[in-house]
C-alpha cells in the first residue's frame, strides 16, 4: 500500500518536472539564465553517463573528457570537411567513441582502484597532445570555429537558445532513460555487485571484464553525444576546450556531490555545484581565477568526510524519517 | 650524432632525479598507507613556493630554504593524514581517491587565486653556470639537484632498513594486521609515512627553483611523470620507482630531442600505455 501510493506519488512529481521543464524557456526570457539552465542540463548529462559505470560499477574514472573530446570532433569534421549534419555526426561521434573504448577499457581495466583513474587520466590527456601534435588530424591546436549557418535545425544551429535548451533537455531524459532501465535490469544488479566487490562477483559468475566493457561502451557513446552539442553550442573547437581536464572532473564531481550509483544524484549534484557557481560569479566577478574550483574541491571533501552517499543519501535520511513515523501515527 | 644522444640521456637523467623524488613519495604512501595521493604534485608546487618567497623576501638561496620546506611540509604531511586521511581508511576505493584528488584541486586554485598564474622565477648565481665535459653540457643546478635527490632517496633507503621505524612501515607495507599485532600502531607509521612523502615532494620543489618556474599548475606535469614511473616500476616499490622514473626522465628527454619539443609528456603517455599492454604489473612483475 505504501509503496504504490509511494509510486503514484514520485510519477506524479516527475510528471510534474517535466511540465516545469518544458515551460521553463518560455517562462523565463533572460538568455542569461537559460545559459545556466543549458549547463546545469548538460554537466547532469555527463554526469549521468558517467554514473553508469563510475557510479554503479564504482570503475571511478577521470577520462572522460576523451569521449567528449572523440565526440566533438567526429561531428566537427564531418560537417566541415564533409558537410554532414551534426545530427548524423553526432550518432557517428558516439559510435567513434564506442570503438575507442574498446581498447582503452582493454588497457585501463587491468589495473583497479585508483591506478585504474590514472590510467584513464593518462589516455584522455594523451588524446589530447595527438590532437594538438598532428594538425593534419584537425587543426592543431588553433582549432576552429564552426561555420554560422543562422537559423539550422538540420544542422544544429539555432537563433534562440530556448532551442538548444529542449536538445540538450532531450539527451538528459535520454540519458535517465537508459539510466533507470539498466538500473532495473540484471545488468544494473552485475554492476552493483563488482561496484561492491569484484572478485565476489566474479566468485558468484558474474562476467566482470564484459560487462564493465560494456557498460563502458554506453557510458562512452553517452558523453560523446555530450561532446557534439557543446561545441555546437559554444561554436567553437579546439583540442583543450575538447579535451579539458574539467569536463572529466565535473562528469565525475555531479555524481559524488549528489548522490554516486544513484540515478538522480548527477542532476541534484550539478543544480548544486551550478548554482553555486553561478552566485559565486555573480558575487565576486568571474576576474579572481580558482574560485569555482576552490569551492567545489571544498564541497567535494565536506561530502567525502561528513556525507559519503551524497545529496540523495541526505535526502532518504530525511525522508525515511518522515515515513517511519507516519504509520505510527496511523 | 653519439652526441646528441649522450646530451639527451644525460638531461633526461638530471631531471629524472626529481621525478624519482616525486613518485618515491608517491609509491611509500601507496605501499605503506595503501592509497594514491592525487595531490604529490601540489606539494611540489607549495615547495617551490616556499623556497621563492623565502628567496624574493629574506635573499635566502633555494638550496638553503630546503631545510625550511622539508620540515614544513613534513607537519603538513602528518596533519593530513590525522586529521583527513585517516578517517576514510577503509575498503571503499571511492573517498580514498576522491579526497586527494579534491585536496588537490583546492591547493592548486588556492594558489591560483593567491598567487595568480604568473611564472616565478628565483635566480640565483650558479642558475647560468654549466661544466662542459667531453662536448657534453651539465648545468650545475640541474647537478646539484639531481646529487641532492640521489643522497634524499639513499637516505629514505637507508632510514627503511634500518631504523626501527622504518622496518615498522616497511611491515605495515607488507601486512597491516600482522604487523598491528606485532604492537606498530598504524596512524603513528601512516603520518611519518605522509610526512616523509610529503617533505621529499617539498625537497623537490626546493632543488627546481633555481632552474625552473614556480606556477600553480606546475606539479600536475610532475604528478603525472610520478603516477607513470609508480605504475612502471611495481606498485609500493621505492628502488622500482627511482630507476622508473630516471628512465622517464630518458624517455621525455629523447622524445623532445626526436619526436618535437612539445612531446615529451606524450611519450611518456605512450610508455605508460605499452607498460600496461604488455606488463601490467609493472618491470618488478609482482601482481597486485
Amino acid at each position: 500500500m505504501t509503496t504504490r501510493s509511494l509510486q503514484g506519488r514520485s510519477l506524479a512529481l516527475l510528471a510534474i518536472g517535466i511540465a516545469v521543464l518544458i515551460v521553463l524557456p518560455l517562462a523565463v526570457r533572460s538568455s542569461f539564465a537559460i545559459d545556466i539552465f543549458i549547463r546545469i542540463l548538460l554537466f547532469s548529462f555527463i554526469g549521468t553517463a558517467w554514473n553508469l559505470m563510475g557510479g554503479y560499477a564504482k570503475q571511478l574514472s577521470l577520462g572522460h573528457a576523451a569521449y567528449f573530446g572523440l565526440g566533438a570532433y567526429t561531428s566537427t569534421i564531418l560537417q566541415i570537411d564533409f558537410g554532414i549534419s551534426p545530427w548524423i555526426g553526432m550518432i557517428a561521434g558516439g559510435g567513434v567513441a564506442m570503438l575507442a573504448s574498446l581498447p582503452i577499457g582493454w588497457l585501463c581495466f587491468r589495473l583497479r582502484g585508483p591506478y585504474f583513474t590514472i590510467a584513464t587520466i593518462a589516455t584522455a590527456q594523451a588524446l589530447m597532445l595527438i590532437f594538438l601534435k598532428f594538425r593534419d588530424l584537425a587543426w592543431g591546436a588553433e582549432g576552429t570555429t564552426i561555420p554560422n549557418l543562422g537559423n539550422a535545425p538540420l544542422m544544429m544551429q539555432f537563433e534562440s537558445k530556448a532551442a538548444y535548451y529542449y536538445v540538450v533537455l532531450g539527451l538528459l531524459a535520454l540519458g535517465l532513460a537508459i539510466t533507470n532501465l539498466i538500473e532495473r535490469s540484471w545488468m544494473g544488479y552485475y554492476l552493483v555487485a563488482i561496484g561492491e566487490d569484484e572478485d565476489a562477483a566474479e566468485a558468484i559468475g558474474v562476467n566482470a571484464p564484459k560487462i564493465k566493457r560494456d557498460i563502458y561502451l554506453i557510458s562512452a557513446f553517452l558523453t560523446a553525444l555530450a561532446g557534439t552539442f557543446y561545441i555546437q553550442y559554444i561554436y567553437f573547437i579546439d583540442p583543450p576546450t575538447a579535451f579539458s581536464f574539467n569536463i572529466s572532473i565535473e562528469a565525475a564531481l555531479v555524481s559524488i556531490v549528489g548522490g554516486i550509483g544513484t540515478l538522480w544524484g548527477p542532476v541534484i549534484g550539478t543544480i548544486l555545484l551550478e548554482t553555486t557557481s553561478t552566485l559565486l560569479q555573480s558575487w565576486l566577478g568571474s576576474s579572481i581565477g580558482g574560485v569555482q574550483l576552490t569551492v567545489y574541491s571544498l564541497i567535494l571533501m565536506a561530502v567525502i568526510l561528513w556525507r559519503p552517499t551524497g545529496l540523495m543519501g541526505m535526502i532518504g535520511e530525511v525522508r525515511q524519517r518522515f515515513f517511519i513515523r507516519k504509520p505510527a501515527r496511523a | 650524432m653519439f652526441e646528441t644522444v649522450a646530451q639527451a640521456v644525460i638531461n633526461g637523467l638530471l631531471i629524472g632525479g626529481i621525478y624519482a623524488l616525486v613518485s618515491i613519495g608517491v609509491t611509500l604512501i601507496f605501499g605503506v598507507v595503501k592509497i594514491v595521493n592525487f595531490a604529490q604534485g601540489e606539494f611540489v608546487m607549495i615547495g617551490m613556493y616556499i623556497s621563492f618567497f623565502l628567496a624574493n623576501q629574506f635573499g635566502i638561496d633555494p638550496l638553503l630554504s630546503l631545510f625550511v620546506s622539508m620540515p614544513v611540509l613534513f607537519v603538513v604531511g602528518v596533519l593530513i593524514q590525522h586529521f583527513l586521511i585517516r578517517r576514510v581508511l577503509g575498503p571503499n576505493d571511492m573517498p580514498q581517491i576522491f579526497l586527494t584528488f579534491a585536496l588537490s584541486l583546492l591547493l592548486l586554485n588556492l594558489a591560483l587565486m593567491l598567487f595568480t598564474a604568473n611564472y616565478r622565477t628565483v635566480h640565483t648565481s650558479y642558475s647560468d653556470e654549466a661544466f662542459h665535459i667531453a662536448g657534453l653540457y651539465i648545468p650545475v643546478a640541474k647537478l646539484i639537484a639531481f646529487v641532492v635527490a640521489m643522497a634524499l632517496s639513499g637516505a629514505l633507503w637507508a632510514f627503511l632498513h634500518t631504523t626501527d621505524l622504518g622496518k615498522a612501515m616497511r611491515a605495515a607495507a607488507q601486512n597491516r594486521d600482522v604487523a598491528m599485532l606485532m604492537g606498530i600502531n598504524p596512524n603513528r607509521v601512516f603520518c611519518v609515512a605522509l610526512g616523509i612523502a610529503l617533505a621529499l615532494a617539498g625537497a623537490a620543489g626546493s632543488l627546481l627553483m633555481p632552474f625552473y618556474s614556480a606556477y600553480p599548475f606546475v606539479g600536475q606535469v610532475f604528478v603525472l611523470m610520478a603516477f607513470v614511473a609508480v605504475v612502471m616500476g611495481t606498485l609500493g616499490n621505492v628502488i622500482g620507482a627511482l630507476i622508473a622514473s630516471l628512465l622517464m626522465g630518458v624517455a621525455e628527454s629523447l622524445g623532445i630531442q626526436y619526436v618535437g619539443a612539445d612531446s615529451g609528456l606524450l611519450v611518456v603517455f605512450a610508455l605508460l600505455l605499452l607498460t600496461l599492454a604488455f606488463k601490467p604489473t609493472g618491470l618488478g612483475g609482482k601482481a597486485r
